[in-house]
């Protein structure tokens, strides 16, 4: 008994054995397919509930989501949004970000300004390529972000019901945000 | 109402004992329950309540648990009796607290991402705390917003009908501008008649309104409170020194807030006596100017294209190098300087040092020469104080107070509720002597309306109407019986019919007066414009002295005589030395012991003890060449005084004119050398208010562009000159400060004073007064029927006020003249019309607005604007004693075209 | 030329005891100092040590920490507890959801919030999935530092799985914050469950062929048996965990001593060391795996199979977004926590959770308010590289790589 286990370590040792039976997997490998993309070529399939670029969105109608609140700003852990908002000139009473930027080299992708809007006017999309030479225009403003919003439409409202964001494309249309009335100008004239 | 003060000056009440939570406290019997509770620390919610109003009872939160009682109580409207006990924590109180809660939220718009209160918001707070959560039957109110006013939009939707801002408006401002109005199915808050909002726009609604039901319009929806930064500084308007917070986001500043809100709500009502922390229009809606796109960003030099944008340093060389030669060439007697009393006491102190030191001239003044230095000079040289002699306290308490000229209500708009809540919550009697209805007047018990510039004559009536009903003081008769029976011989010049014809007061009022003022316990004195500022202001100070110490209201503790400063820092301008007549301290500048301490301490010789001039003779000798260079440091002298004063000639023939602003004033045009300075809001300073309180100013934003602070532009002048002042910091100036006026800060609490008028009457009192009460009063002008006076406005101070877009909105320039609804009947200008006025400078055309404020006789325009000129209708007076000019009143006719 | 005769003079001198040898140059012998790192690539980030050299053995070593500081503590002072979450991602960046389970865990044991059934089985899960992947990435990268290029292809494709896995998650390979203050953020959907068990089956024979490369390879086994031995009493005075700890043969682990998550509702064994050496830790951790799996699939049975994954306290946890849309106290809610967050009572916790590599503590001492007056981290290998001087003593240069790499160092949580 302890000859045979000594003569088996003997054997191993001197044949190497733990070598070739890691050799075997090795080998056994060479006859899979590649694990690896070859990236620019290839994509990976990105889940729905990829945190990538931010893009805000508009209703169906065209009138955009954002209110201004900021809440965002509050939210965001990085600080790096920055909301401008004020009164809509053309629509008295109604309040809009005039400028909204989003510094997307201090965004870490937490998710939470969409989190925290109210009025669901942010959502992530799953674009991520967008690296530059210039590190100025990774300041995106408002332009960019609806821009992105509207590329990315359908994966953002994927991004916000993975989130449980939104229930469905149905339902979110009750999720509109009414403004307050002003009082009639004709009123204000007539007293 | 009950629940006012229990403690008066006059009536103590008992005190009771009571248990709160186990613990036996005591109180006054009769203040509310919820300020017994709250003085424990405490802090039971209630969305309704404010210390500074009685309690309203609205919101239904205070509630707690009294023994005996099976449902709970409101604290707030329950009076604390004796032998109370109260339980104020409890599931079960908070349930019913949770319901009520409940109730204002059912109605609540779902608005929080679009109103500007969220984040400051006592609705979210409380239902945040409660955790209210699913409420069934929310159901939403659809009121449309009311944005008539000018300044405040009405959201009647998330309003909870706390009543705070009615009660605030009745209680403290007595305003009255708002009320409640059943509409549309909903009470809601509305203007007075529902009209469009026109009030004083105080905005302590604004600061009191727990939900962002109202509004302001020049911030609306620009900001959310958790963006903003605070920062706590002194408003540089007025004298009164009103703490307030500017809130800035980034550079821009947003808006400006009052201590005074409903997250500050528990205090003692008694505690209003020392003010109770709001703003005014002002302070809260005129902001503007601080980030204002017509501020200068960089110093610009003259050159043959006009002036030009030039380096800081290239200009600082240049400017030391051209004032350097002129002293070489003409000495130091031919440069001259004047500073703003908006600047901080450190600037000013920095800039009297500079003038004296390295330019070697005493020819220096403030804009405190306008008026304020009347009644410094008269209280110093009478009394030997140089500020008022009332605390706010004692104002809120006195029982009789004599206002002459003081239209405090528009110049000193927060000062001015103390005169309010003497005579609306104390019930003092108020003698308000003015030409003009102001609100004080409709308030007070002794209104006076006197023929404009007569204000001194009605004082001099007064003191007479003193002597004769025998209302002097027992003890003057002892202390001082030469002075007495020497202003008795004095008043015998003196009839009270004459008083009466020149005044157009009855002579049974002036007695009526007299009694009260010399009656009461406690009698004030506030003076102001009205006297200061017209013709004889001196003598007229020295009246009002006479008066009150006639009566025995000098030493008396809560009797004074008082002022309120006009421009922000006006106390500290003299204070600092910055006038020819004074050193820091401010000392006498002959005094030797100060002359001797001061230049010891700065190491260098003082000019001659008796060298320097004052604001006119500056302009004088500018005019005249004898004076070449001339450093104005936020002053406009071109744009204040009339033309016929002959300034713009003056400026003209300078050879160096250095001009030192945050603004291109009229002044600034002329220069040949303008240095960006800063705003209140960048600098880092005290101001001393008009109550003698060292408050401090902080910086809330970066110098806008290059511009830069005062004293380092002064600090780089002397640099360039070759005198280095071992400043770097604020806090160096204030150090030497401190070592050279020790005391002087005295962590922000004014240094009492005490008024000694011994020296005084016992030396040459007797000449002097003969000579006053002998004096005509005023001169009769050309027989021109009208009496026009150049008012100031609640929405404006000085010109600083007119950069400041809100207020330019609240308060345009409309370009017209004030006159009074009889007058425009009688003219034939009932709907409006132009007119012509001329008086002895000149003569001018403009439109007409019928104002109920005005009197038959008068009329007015606002001296912050000069668009038209009519400013220069007036021709300049100097008191031949304090070199006070005065060009604030004159005579003119009036013809309809 | 003077010059470098003076330098010759002081390297070579005559031995005076042996005046015999005056012609033969002898070498003169000295301590040598050699800089390790920050730039070395087997330092796992940024990690500088000083190492006193005695020919190769190492005598003394100093270690300088502090170049991956980015300041985590304080800046949790400047925010909401809520807002800290995506900050302790970038603790041990490799391992983001044990350091928001152990900081939600953390936050929730002050404000005394108990999390729903569903998410503890949620979290447990997920929590022993991120140690699979730590097991993983530090055997792949320990064998690499060794010498062993061919483990860490394997053990990097098995964790890519996982970390597809955690992108359909939560949106994110490795900067997770899915874990949320009151439960998680989302719940499992199906095809993630599936996921799940088609893992369970994949895995085990995956650990086997990992272990066919090193478990009797003789270089692996030169290098680490016997080295970076310390003894219980050591490992316990230099306050280690985990499986350094554990490979001394001390049975300490808080999933059995704290029984937090689902783990007192599942039955594991705690694989225990024996000689204190790089060896056992080794093994610790290759079994760690085996019990992972147990774990989830334990969880994955017993799961509640549907249920809240986020406590309902209004005053702490976010509200459901579709409440926000049509109800007030909701949007109050989400307003308030969001831009104040919530008010936590004054007062001082700590809260240990078991990483993979150790004992992760959060210290957080509340004054009230919304923000922490000051939070601590207790990382693991920040303790276990106070150790390294003793635990190095003696050995040879290489084997510095071998014993901070058996610590499981990562220098995002070292530093922080």
């Amino acid at each position: 008994m302890d000859t045979q286990k000594q003569t088996k370590r003997l054997l191993d040792a001197v044949l190497f054995r733990e070598i070739w039976k890691a050799m075997k997997v090795t080998f056994k490998h060479m006859l899979h397919r590649p694990m690896t993309f070859q990236y620019p070529r290839e994509k990976r399939t990105i889940p729905d509930a990829h945190r990538g670029a931010l893009g805000l969105l508009r209703y169906d109608n065209g009138q955009e989501r954002c209110v201004g609140c900021d809440l965002c700003e509050a939210a965001c852990p990085s600080r790096c949004i920055k909301v401008i908002s004020e009164e809509d000139k053309s629509l008295p009473l109604q309040r809009y970000a005039s400028e909204f930027y989003i510094d997307i080299t201090k965004c870490v992708f937490c998710g939470y300004c969409v989190e925290a809007c109210p009025v669901n006017a942010l959502a992530m999309t799953k674009m991520y390529e967008y690296s530059t030479h210039d590190k100025r225009t990774l300041l995106f403003d408002k332009e960019r972000l609806y821009d992105i919003g509207e590329q990315h439409l359908e994966d953002a409202k994927k991004y916000l019901y993975a989130h449980n964001q939104e229930q469905n494309d149905e339902e979110s249309r009750a999720y509109r945000y009414h403004f307050p009335q002003p009082i009639g100008k004709t009123e204000a004239s007539d007293s | 109402m009950a629940l006012k003060p229990v403690t008066s000056p006059d009536t103590e009440a008992a005190t009771i004992a009571l248990n709160i939570d186990g613990e036996t406290i005591t109180a006054k019997e009769g203040v509310s329950l919820y300020d017994v509770i709250s003085s424990m620390g405490k802090i039971v919610p209630a969305m309704c309540y404010h210390y500074t109003f009685d309690p309203f009872g609205s919101c239904g939160m205070c509630l707690v648990l009294q023994e005996g009682k099976k449902s709970p109580v409101r604290s707030c409207t329950a009076k604390a009796t004796e032998g109370m006990v109260i339980r104020t924590d409890g599931e079960d109180l908070f349930a019913a607290r949770k319901k009520a809660v409940e109730k204002h939220l059912s109605v609540h718009p779902l608005d929080c991402p679009v109103c500007d209160a969220d984040g400051h918001c006592e609705l979210q707070d409380m239902a945040f705390e409660h955790q209210v959560t699913d409420l069934a039957n929310a159901k939403q109110k659809n009121i449309p917003e009311d944005t008539r006013s000018l300044v405040l939009d009405f959201n009647m939707n998330r309003c909870i009908a706390c009543g705070e801002c009615i009660n605030i408006c009745k209680d403290v401002q007595r305003i009255d501008a708002l009320q409640f109005m059943k509409k549309g199915g909903f009470t809601q808050v509305v203007a007075k008649g529902d009209h469009a909002l026109d009030c004083e726009f105080c905005g302590d609604c604004l600061a009191v309104c727990p939900v962002g039901a109202i509004t302001n319009k020049f911030s609306k929806y620009v900001y959310k409170p958790w963006q903003l930064r605070k920062t706590t500084t002194t408003c540089n308007y007025c004298g009164d020194g009103c703490q307030m917070y500017v809130e800035t986001k980034d550079t821009e500043v947003v808006r400006v807030t009052s201590p005074l809100s409903w997250k500050n709500k528990w205090g003692d009502r008694g505690d209003t006596i020392n003010g109770h922390s709001g703003l005014c229009v002002r302070g809260r809606f005129g902001f503007q100017f601080i980030d204002s796109q017509d501020r200068l960003k960089e110093p610009l030099i003259r050159k043959e294209t006009g002036l030009v944008p030039t380096p800081w340093i290239e200009a600082l060389d240049t400017t030391a190098e051209r004032l350097a030669q002129v002293k070489r060439q003409y000495g130091s007697e031919a440069i001259a300087g004047l500073i703003t009393a908006r600047c901080t006491n450190e600037e000013l102190y920095v800039f009297q040092r500079f003038m004296r030191t390295v330019l070697g001239t005493n020819n220096l003044d403030s804009s405190a020469r306008y008026g304020h230095m009347n009644f410094v000079r008269a209280v110093h040289h009478a009394l030997g104080i140089n500020r008022m002699m009332n605390t706010s306290a004692d104002i809120t308490r006195a029982k009789a107070i004599l206002v002459v000229g003081a239209n405090v209500t528009e110049t000193n708009p927060v000062a001015s509720l103390r005169v309010k809540a003497a005579i609306c919550t104390y019930q003092a009697s108020a003698i308000v002597v003015d030409s003009m209805q102001t609100n004080l007047a409709k308030l007070a018990s002794h209104p006076a309306m006197v023929k404009p510039g007569t204000e001194g004559t009605f004082v001099k009536g007064l003191v007479k109407s003193v002597l004769e009903q025998d209302l002097i003081d027992p003890d003057l008769a002892s202390q001082d019986p030469q002075a007495l029976a020497a202003l008795k011989a004095a008043a015998h010049a003196v009839s009270l019919e004459t008083v009466a014809g020149e005044t157009g007061v009855q002579v049974e009022m002036i007695q009526e007066a007299a009694r009260v003022f010399a009656e009461a316990p406690r009698s004030v004195i506030v003076c102001g414009e009205g006297i200061l500022r017209q013709q004889d202001g001196y003598d007229h100070t020295l009246s009002l002295i006479d008066l009150a110490w006639v009566t025995g209201k000098l030493n008396k503790p809560g009797c004074g005589i008082n002022t309120f400063a006009e421009e922000g820092n006006e106390q500290g301008a003299v204070d600092m030395g910055v006038a020819p007549e004074f050193l820091p301290g401010p000392a006498p500048y002959g005094h030797a012991t100060a002359r001797q301490q001061f230049s010891e301490a700065w190491d260098a010789t003082l000019p001659d003890a008796q060298a320097g001039k004052s604001l006119v003779e500056i302009l004088e000798d500018c005019r005249t060449g004898k004076i070449k260079a001339l450093y104005v440091v936020g002053e406009n002298p071109l744009g204040t005084l009339p033309k016929s004063f002959g300034v713009e000639e003056a400026l003209s023939q300078l050879e160096l004119l250095i001009c030192q602003d945050p603004f291109m004033t009229e002044t600034a045009q002329h220069a040949h050398v303008v240095f960006p300075a800063c705003t209140f809001a960048e600098k880092d300073g005290t101001v001393t208010n008009q109550e003698g309180m060292v408050q401090f100013v902080r910086p809330a934003l970066d110098p806008l562009g290059e511009s830069a602070l005062d004293w380092h532009i002064m600090v780089g002048l002397a640099n360039g000159m070759g005198h280095a002042l071992p400043y770097e910091t604020t806090q160096d100036i204030q150090t030497e400060i401190r070592k050279l006026l020790p005391g002087y800060y005295n962590l922000g609490q004014p240094r009492p004073v005490a008024a000694d008028p011994t020296a005084y009457l016992r030396n040459g009192y007797a000449e002097s007064v003969g000579a006053r009460y002998g004096s005509r009063g005023r001169t009769q002008e050309s027989g021109r029927p009208y009496g026009l006076k150049l008012i100031q406005l609640i929405y404006h101070s000085g010109k600083l006020s007119t950069k400041a877009s809100g207020l330019m909105d609240i308060s345009p320039n409309t370009g017209t003249l004030r006159m009074s609804l009889e007058e425009c009947e009688r003219l034939g200008l009932a709907e409006g019309g132009r007119v012509r006025l001329t008086s002895d400078a000149g003569s001018l055309e403009l439109g007409v607005q019928a104002d109920v404020n005005m009197l038959p006789g008068t009329c007015a325009f606002p001296e912050h604007f000069n668009e038209p000129p009519v400013k220069d209708l007036v021709r300049v007076v100097v008191d031949p004693v304090t070199r006070v000019p005065y060009f604030k009143s004159t005579q003119v006719t009036i013809e309809k075209i | 030329m003077a010059h470098l005769e003076d330098q010759r003079e002081t390297i070579y001198k005559v031995d005076p005891a042996h005046p015999e040898t005056e012609d033969l140059p002898i070498l003169r012998t000295e301590e040598l100092l050699l800089n390790m790192g920050p730039q070395h690539p087997a330092t796992h980030g940024v990690l500088k040590v000083i190492l006193d050299l005695e020919g190769e053995r190492i005598t003394k070593s100093t270690v300088v920490m502090g170049f991956l500081h980015r300041g985590v503590e304080k800046l949790a002072e400047h925010g909401t507890y809520h807002q800290f979450i995506p900050h302790t991602d970038r603790l041990d960046y490799v391992c983001a959801m044990y350091n928001n389970f152990a900081y939600c865990r953390a936050v929730e044991k002050l404000m005394n919030v108990t999390v729903p059934e569903r998410a503890e089985y949620l979290r447990t899960i997920v929590a022993e999935i991120q140690r699979i992947i730590g097991h993983l990435f530090w055997l792949g990268t320990q064998a690499l530092d060794i010498g062993a290029m061919t483990v860490f292809f394997y053990t990097f494709r098995d964790r890519e799985i996982l970390l597809d896995w955690f992108d359909e998650l939560c949106g994110a390979r490795l900067t997770t914050s899915w874990y949320r203050i009151g439960g998680v953020e989302r719940d499992f959907t199906a095809s993630l469950e599936t996921k799940i068990r088609d893992f369970l089956a994949y895995f085990p024979p995956k650990i086997d062929e990992y272990v066919v490369f090193l478990e009797k390879n003789r270089i692996w086994l030169a290098r680490t048996v016997g080295v970076a031995v310390i003894s219980a009493e050591d490992a316990l005075g230099y306050g280690l965990s985990g499986p350094t700890l554990r490979g001394s043969g001390v049975d300490y682990d808080l999933r059995k001593y704290e029984s937090y998550g689902a783990y007192p509702k599942c039955e594991f064994s705690v694989p225990v060391g024996k000689n204190g050496d790089t060896y056992d830790r080794y093994w610790i951790r290759i079994e760690e795996m085996r019990e992972s799996i147990k774990i989830v699939r334990q969880c994955m049975d017993q799961m509640p199979k549907e249920g809240p994954v986020m406590a309902d306290v209004p005053s702490v946890t976010l509200p459901p977004k579709d409440r926000v849309f049509t109800n007030l106290e909701s949007m109050i809610q989400q307003f308030k926590l969001f831009s104040q967050g919530f008010d936590a009572p004054p007062g001082e916790i700590y809260c240990g959770t078991e990483a993979h590599k150790g004992e992760l503590g959060f210290y957080i001492v509340s004054t009230g308010g919304g923000n922490p007056y000051r939070l601590k981290i207790r990382s693991p290998s920040f303790i276990h590289m106070g150790a390294f001087d003793f635990m190095a003593k003696g050995y040879m240069i290489a084997d510095a790589v071998t014993i901070f790499g058996s610590y499981d160092i990562v220098m995002g949580e070292c530093d922080r």
